[in-house]
């Protein structure tokens, strides 16, 4: 890979103005080497489709002029295609204009945005907006606004500035001209990361055509993806139900797992089965962005971070009932974060949202502890466990699980759901064993690539 | 319809379930002395009874002020679920 010949004005691009960093970096790449692959769409798909750098420069200055002589007070990016999302974020990033990024579930949002005008795949400003108030931004800093995934509530928008998005971007050579895997949605934090990064460093992001894990597995492969950032929950389908021959060829060295606590067995089977990647996990939410990463292959993070400033000038403490809450820097507030965590000897690891807790007959079952047991078990692939409403004790814990197939020879259905039921009933209290199993193909996660727990 | 069988199967799933022995279930069995069901196997029973007979007499409509059901045998479980199919098919 070419990428040499840039990589000092790539890492130039930090001394420009942040909102700007888009932009000038894809019109630095377009003028070097204007035919690179930009973005592959609809990967291992059908419609599969290729946009070159040029292509995508282009797409980004006519709208950039477009909004120049326009000046809406904000634009809402509606479109579906990833390379419409990357051209106008870039767009009204270097006119300064604030971009909103709705994913399907906070589309009713829109309502607060209302003088806002709206893009879609067509990249038209209405004309209407011509005629729209106009904004200086001398002195408000240009704004970034993203829905949360709505995992533990109603999705809700949080702003953001161009330098909150990018803090977590890295522009160093090693990063240059490398194969992303988009598997987030494009609009959410975590979809917006991978992209922005992707394409400030001259590389090339990949949208898999659908989250099939045999789909997903085989456009790594032929599109030469290095880098997988996923949630837990699609690395485990990706590993358990992918065709294991495609998954073995995949040529990863890196897997940053976030949006949900990456448990020891799964990194531990990531690193069999991907010796050559590093595997690390992020710990961000869309409120605070990037707060710290692990990339010692363990789960959890080291008992002696808490209370502690981190490199990144974050600081993490604990209340009495184990929630986990973060000071970004010494001038902020200090934000309960929801997750739970829990010492286990040099290790505070994740023990679940606190809004996950399954309350029966007033004990406490935190799910993740009750899936990762189920995980164990010979003859499951992958499990979710939830909270099932219930009159005589408020809820009761129900499972779903996914099984082997086919089930090693003389193994059945039946025994794989006695096995589970008997090692829970050993290692948990009675209250938090499942009192419900079913046997499904796949389990459903959300638009974020979660494990919804209701 | 009378909903003994899909009362009967339920019990011996959760009684199955527990890794316990399953009994003989009759009309005038008591739940709690006779087939060790407590309020989590209770609770479990509805949750799969709801799947059989598509009803949750416990959760549906009542009003918050209703008295509690008796729900000392089969045979009240078997009356509590005639009454809600009942109501349930009534126009």
């Amino acid at each position: 890979m070419t990428t040499a010949a840039n990589a000092s004005t790539i890492a130039h691009l930090a001394d420009a103005p942040a909102a700007d960093r888009l932009a000038s970096a894809i019109a630095l790449v377009a003028r070097q080497f204007p035919q690179r692959t930009a973005i592959v769409a609809a990967a291992g798909g059908d419609s599969r489709r290729v946009i070159d750098y040029a292509t995508l420069a282009a797409a980004v200055s006519k709208l950039e002029h477009e909004l120049a002589a326009i000046r809406p007070v904000g634009v809402v990016a509606r479109a579906r295609r990833v390379e419409s999302l990357v051209v106008i974020a870039a767009a009204c990033g270097r006119e300064h204009v604030p971009v909103a990024f709705l994913a399907e579930d906070a589309r009713d949002l829109v309502g607060e945005l209302s003088d806002w005008v709206t893009l879609d795949d067509a990249l038209a400003l209405p004309a209407a907006a011509a005629a729209g108030p106009r904004r200086e931004f001398e002195t408000v800093a240009p704004q970034v606004v993203v829905a949360t995934s709505g995992t533990s509530g109603p999705p809700k928008l949080v702003d953001h500035s161009w330098d909150s998005l990018l803090a977590a971007a890295r522009l160093a050579e090693q990063w240059h001209g490398r194969g992303w895997l988009l598997v987030y949605d494009a609009t959410r934090w975590a979809g917006l990361q991978v992209w922005i990064q992707a394409l400030l460093t001259a590389g090339r992001l990949v949208v898999p055509a659908s989250r099939d894990p045999d789909l997903v597995a085989r456009a790594c492969v032929e599109e030469e993806v290095s880098i997988l950032p996923a949630t837990p929950t699609l690395l485990r389908r990706l590993m358990a139900s992918g065709e294991p021959a495609v998954v073995g060829r995949m040529p990863l060295d890196r897997i940053t797992l976030g949006g949900e606590a990456a448990d020891a067995r799964l990194l531990e089977q990531a690193a069999a089965l991907f010796p050559a990647a590093k595997i690390g996990h992020v710990y961000a939410t869309t409120e605070l962005g990037e707060v710290f990463r692990v990339t010692d292959g363990r789960a959890g993070f080291p008992a002696e971070w808490i209370g502690r400033q981190l490199p990144g000038g974050a600081r993490l403490s604990m209340r009495r009932d184990g929630e986990l809450l973060v000071q970004l820097s010494r001038d902020t507030a200090e934000v309960a974060t929801g997750d739970l965590v829990e010492q286990r000897g040099d290790r505070f690891e994740f023990t679940g949202r606190r809004s996950d807790v399954i309350v029966v007959g007033g004990a406490k079952v935190f799910p993740k502890r009750v899936e990762e047991i189920l995980r164990a078990v010979p003859g499951v692939v992958d499990a979710r466990v939830y909270g099932l409403p219930s009159a005589i004790t408020g809820e009761l814990v129900a499972a779903e699980i996914v099984i082997h197939e086919p089930l090693p020879a003389g193994a059945t259905p039946d025994q794989v759901r006695a096995a589970a039921l008997a090692v829970c009933r050993e290692r948990l209290e009675p209250h938090s064993v499942p009192r419900l199993i079913d046997f499904v193909k796949k389990l459903a996660t959300t638009a974020a690539g979660k494990i919804p727990r209701r | 319809m009378n909903p003994l069988d899909s009362i009967s199967a339920a019990i011996r799933t959760v009684l199955h379930d527990a890794g316990r022995e399953v009994k003989a279930i009759a009309p005038e069995t008591l739940l709690a002395a006779d087939l060790g069901l407590d309020s989590l196997d209770l609770a479990q029973t509805i949750v799969l009874l709801e799947r059989s007979l598509g009803v949750d007499p416990f959760r549906a409509a009542a009003p918050a002020t209703a008295p509690w059901p008796a729900i000392r045998t089969v045979s009240d479980l078997v009356t509590i679920y005639t009454a809600a199919l009942r109501a349930r098919t009534l126009p």
